[in-house]
Parts: C-alpha cells; sequence; structure tokens
C-alpha cells in the first residue's frame, strides 16, 4: 500500500466522520434545545462544532498527497457532468465553505435560531449526499470489489458510527472541561451528557449490527461472483489479510458493542463521570482504529478486471 | 477522415517477439513501468486420457498484442475529474497531460490497463496511436514493425467488414465495458473470455 491509497484512507474516514459528526451534533442540539433551552445546547454542542473545522481542513489537505500533479487540482471539478470525483470535489468544497460560515454563525450568534438552522440543515444535506458522492467513485464496473451497494451502505454506516462515537468522545471533553471551569453549574450539563450518551451508544449499538448484516453478505457475495477478479479481491480480504479482518471485527465489537453497552447501562445509573468518560473514548478509539483497518482492506482489494 | 480508428490484430499471424511493444516505447521514449503497448501470453491445457487408456495432451498457447483500444465508450473519459481526456474526431483518444491531475482514476476504470502514470512528471499517459504519424498519412509505430504482419490500423467499420466483429478473447476482458475499437482475428485455440481452460502466462509483462 502507498501514499496514494493511505491518503485516500485517511480522506475518506476523517471526511466521513466530520460529516456523521456534523449531522448528529445537529440532531444532539436539537433534542437539547426543546429539553433544555438553547444556551445550554450551546454549552454542550458549539465546541464540538467547532472541533469539526480542523478535521475537514485536514482530510482535504490530506487528498492532494495522492495527486502526482496537484498544481493542476482545481482542473478537477470540470468533469461534474460526467465524473463522480468531480462531483465529490465541488460537494466537498461546498460543505466546508458552507459548514465555516454555519459554525461562524453559530459561534458568534449570528442570525435568529432558525436562520441557523436552516443553514445547518442545509450544511447537513449537502454532507449526506458528499456521502454518497464518495461511494459512487467506487461504482466501477472494473472493479467488482468496490462496484457493490456495499460500499454505499458501508459509507454511511461509517459516517453515523464514526459521527456518534466522536460526538460521545467529544462531549466527555467538553464537559470535563466545563465542570473545571464552573463546578456548580455543570449539573444540568451532566443530565443532558447522560441522556445523549444513552442515545449515541444505542445508535451505535444499532449500527455495529447493521455492520455485522452487511460484512459477511458483501463477502459471501463477492465470493461466489463469476468474474475472477471478485474472487481475487475476496481473497485479499480473508485469505490473505485474515487476521486483519478479524482483529477489525473483534475491535469493532469491543467498540460499538461491549464498550457502547457499558456506556448506555453507566449513563442510566449516574456512574463516575470518569468511567463513564472512559469507557466513551475507548469505544471511539476502537472503533476508529477497526474503521481505519476496514478502509485499509477496501483498499487493498481492488482487482481490476481484464489485463 | 475516419470515424474512428481502430487496430487490428490476427492472432495467428502473432510469434509474441514484442516488437510492437519495443517499437512502441522506443518512438515515445517510455520509462521503465510505462509499457502502452503490451503482449499477452495465454496458455493452458493438461494430460487427457483416451477410450484406449492412452494419455494426449492438449496444451495450446497464443499471444494477444494489445495497447489503448480508442473505445467508442472511453471509459477513461467518464471518469476523468479534469477533462484531460478527449476523443477526436477520428476516435483516436487523447490525454492531455497539461490538464491531468494525475489522480490516477482512470487507471481504476480501464480495463486494458491503458492509461499508465509517468511516475517522473506525475501525469497519466498511454497510447496515443501515433497520430502524429498516423496525421502524416503514416502508420502507428507498433503496426509498421511487426515483422509478422500481424497488426494493422484503420477505419473500424471496414476492419470489421472485413476481419469480422470480435472484439473480445482471454485473457482480454469482455467488450461490454468500453466497446473497444478493436477486431480481432482469434487464434485458432483462443479461449473465450473469462474461460478457466488457460491463464495469463506472463501478468508481469502486461
Amino acid at each position: 500500500m502507498e501514499l496514494k491509497e493511505w491518503s485516500l484512507i485517511i480522506f475518506t474516514i476523517v471526511m466521513q466522520m466530520a460529516i456523521g459528526s456534523f449531522v448528529i451534533l445537529g440532531g444532539v442540539h436539537y433534542f437539547a434545545t426543546r429539553r433544555n433551552g438553547m444556551a445550554e445546547a450551546d454549552r454542550m454542542a458549539d465546541r464540538s462544532l467547532l472541533a469539526i473545522g480542523p478535521l475537514v481542513v485536514l482530510a482535504l489537505l490530506v487528498t492532494l498527497l495522492h495527486l502526482g500533479n496537484p498544481l493542476n487540482a482545481p482542473r478537477a471539478i470540470s468533469n461534474f457532468g460526467s465524473s463522480w470525483l468531480s462531483r465529490e470535489i465541488i460537494l466537498a468544497g461546498t460543505f466546508s465553505v458552507l459548514g465555516a460560515v454555519f459554525a461562524f454563525m453559530q459561534w458568534r450568534k449570528i442570525g435568529s435560531m432558525n436562520v441557523r438552522r436552516v443553514v445547518g440543515l442545509v450544511v447537513a444535506l449537502v454532507g449526506l449526499v458528499l456521502v454518497y458522492a464518495m461511494a459512487m467513485i467506487y461504482q466501477l464496473p472494473t472493479v467488482p470489489a468496490w462496484n457493490s451497494p456495499a460500499t454505499v451502505i458501508t459509507f454511511f454506516i461509517t459516517t453515523f458510527l464514526l459521527g456518534a462515537l466522536a460526538i460521545g468522545a467529544a462531549f466527555v471533553a467538553n464537559f470535563t472541561y466545563l465542570r473545571g471551569k464552573k463546578p456548580d453549574k455543570a449539573n444540568v450539563q451532566y443530565t443532558m451528557l447522560a441522556t445523549t450518551l444513552r442515545w449515541l451508544a444505542l445508535m451505535a449499538i444499532v449500527l455495529l449490527g447493521l455492520h455485522f448484516v452487511v460484512i459477511p453478505l458483501y463477502l459471501a457475495t463477492l465470493a461466489i461472483n463469476p468474474e475472477p477478479a471478485a474472487v481475487a479481491s475476496a481473497n485479499v480480504i480473508v485469505g490473505q489479510n485474515g487476521l486483519l479482518l478479524a482483529v477489525r471485527l473483534v475491535l469493532l465489537f469491543l467498540g460499538a458493542g461491549v464498550f457502547a453497552v457499558f456506556v448506555y447501562k453507566n449513563a442510566a445509573s449516574e456512574a463516575k463521570l470518569r468511567v463513564l468518560g472512559s469507557m466513551a473514548y475507548l469505544a471511539f478509539a476502537l472503533v476508529l482504529i477497526s474503521e481505519i483497518m476496514g478502509r485499509y482492506l477496501f483498499y487493498a482489494s481492488m482487482v481490476r478486471v481484464g489485463i | 477522415m475516419a470515424k474512428q480508428l481502430a487496430f487490428y490484430f490476427n492472432a495467428n499471424a502473432c510469434t509474441g517477439c514484442k516488437a510492437c511493444q519495443t517499437a512502441c516505447k522506443d518512438k515515445w521514449d517510455l520509462n521503465v513501468g510505462q509499457t502502452w503497448r503490451r503482449v499477452a501470453e495465454y496458455s493452458g491445457g493438461n494430460w487427457v486420457v483416451n477410450a484406449d487408456g492412452t494419455y494426449t495432451q492438449n496444451i495450446f498457447a497464443y499471444y494477444t498484442s494489445v495497447a489503448c483500444n480508442h473505445c467508442e465508450s472511453p471509459t477513461c473519459l467518464e471518469v476523468c475529474p479534469s477533462k484531460a481526456i478527449s476523443k477526436r474526431d477520428d476516435g483516436i483518444v487523447l490525454i492531455d497531460d497539461a490538464a491531468c491531475i494525475g489522480c490516477r482514476y482512470c487507471e481504476w476504470a480501464c480495463p486494458y490497463a491503458a492509461p499508465q502514470f509517468d511516475e517522473a512528471r506525475g501525469v497519466m499517459t498511454k497510447c496515443n496511436m501515433c497520430y502524429d504519424a498516423v496525421d502524416a498519412g503514416g502508420k502507428p509505430a507498433c503496426v509498421a514493425a511487426c515483422p509478422s504482419r500481424a497488426l494493422d490500423f484503420g477505419e473500424l467499420e471496414e476492419l470489421r467488414a472485413k476481419y469480422g466483429d470480435v472484439a473480445e478473447i482471454a485473457p482480454l476482458p469482455s467488450a461490454e465495458y468500453t466497446q473497444p475499437s478493436l477486431v480481432i482475428t482469434p487464434h485458432k485455440s483462443a479461449a473465450p473470455v473469462g474461460s478457466a481452460a488457460g491463464e495469463l502466462a506472463n501478468p508481469e509483462e502486461v
């Protein structure tokens, strides 16, 4: 695996995590506002929103590493009529710029809450279309391992799974910070954190289940595909990288399964923040590593038909 | 003016000498790793038990010289994000390296491995059917160099009328992907696309 693939692994994972975080953050903020008012919701969510910015910038910069001729990069948007790669780049640019505008508005409280909600909703929609475009790039008839609905579904699972767990970890960090600053005001925030973590943990468990339905079905379909390139890809994933696949699945199960259940149970019983926080961090770290391994396998399995 | 120029390949005449490949590499001064025209060797066969218990073999081998097929549906052109790939009025598909960003997306899309990356310059390159020679009324270097006259080029419809419309044999991919402008006279032992009768004997060379 060369630099080119690593830059694509980092770009797709980080961008999808950023989009998932943005969308989930929006949902959490909406419900938190209904329950506890906008000021408390902002206190919980704003820092996480600003943290998405550097992630997106990192993802965009990394893509330049996979170009042989980065000076020509601006030309890459010109074939939006037929190339999903052009469409992806345009959507990524739109998401980044609009997202930055929204983050600035939300940070400085520019415009009414409803105006900001509309802008945020547009950014979220552009982000989700971007995930779809990222998956469509790989719908190449000449690469059977990628040319599958599993690519689209998996990209969306990654988006929401990493988004949920990243937001969970970010909220724990934010709460730790708030409590350190003003210990007396942290109580409402703790209730909000516990409620949110329960929902995020539940979401992670459902997405884990979906992953565990899609992965075996995808591998089985690939293995019985009559095209030799498909069988060769299945052999790369299950044969040559069998151990990596096994470790990925175990980490996924531990992170999005075992630790998410712990988070769910402990958030309900109002256990010590330190325990709850460690579990939220651990769940995120394990799933992030697992998803990077999964994306590595995705690129490693590229076997083209023909000669 | 031709509507769609195409290559013709006669597998029965090819001896696998790779003069076409070498002439191409020489004319365009290609780096190691860039081989616009390649010669694939496909071979197979086994011992067959006859009714009287004796054994005979049915081994076979044949060559397929292949470059860019200047396809009727060039998938490289469709997927290229920077519109660096274009198709001339005579059907020749060209990469404009001044517009190429070197993302190598076309490399994933083409089933013939025609677009090849120039590591030194960071851009994609491929067979251009020696458009300079063709424009001057001459022949592509590979066609001109073939000692057994296994290669030719010309208007696709004329070549089809003369030699038939076979555009796929093992180990080439199915013609469905890109509708290649390619006419083949198959070898007498030619196996169909996707056949398990033989295998590509020189994968490192193609």
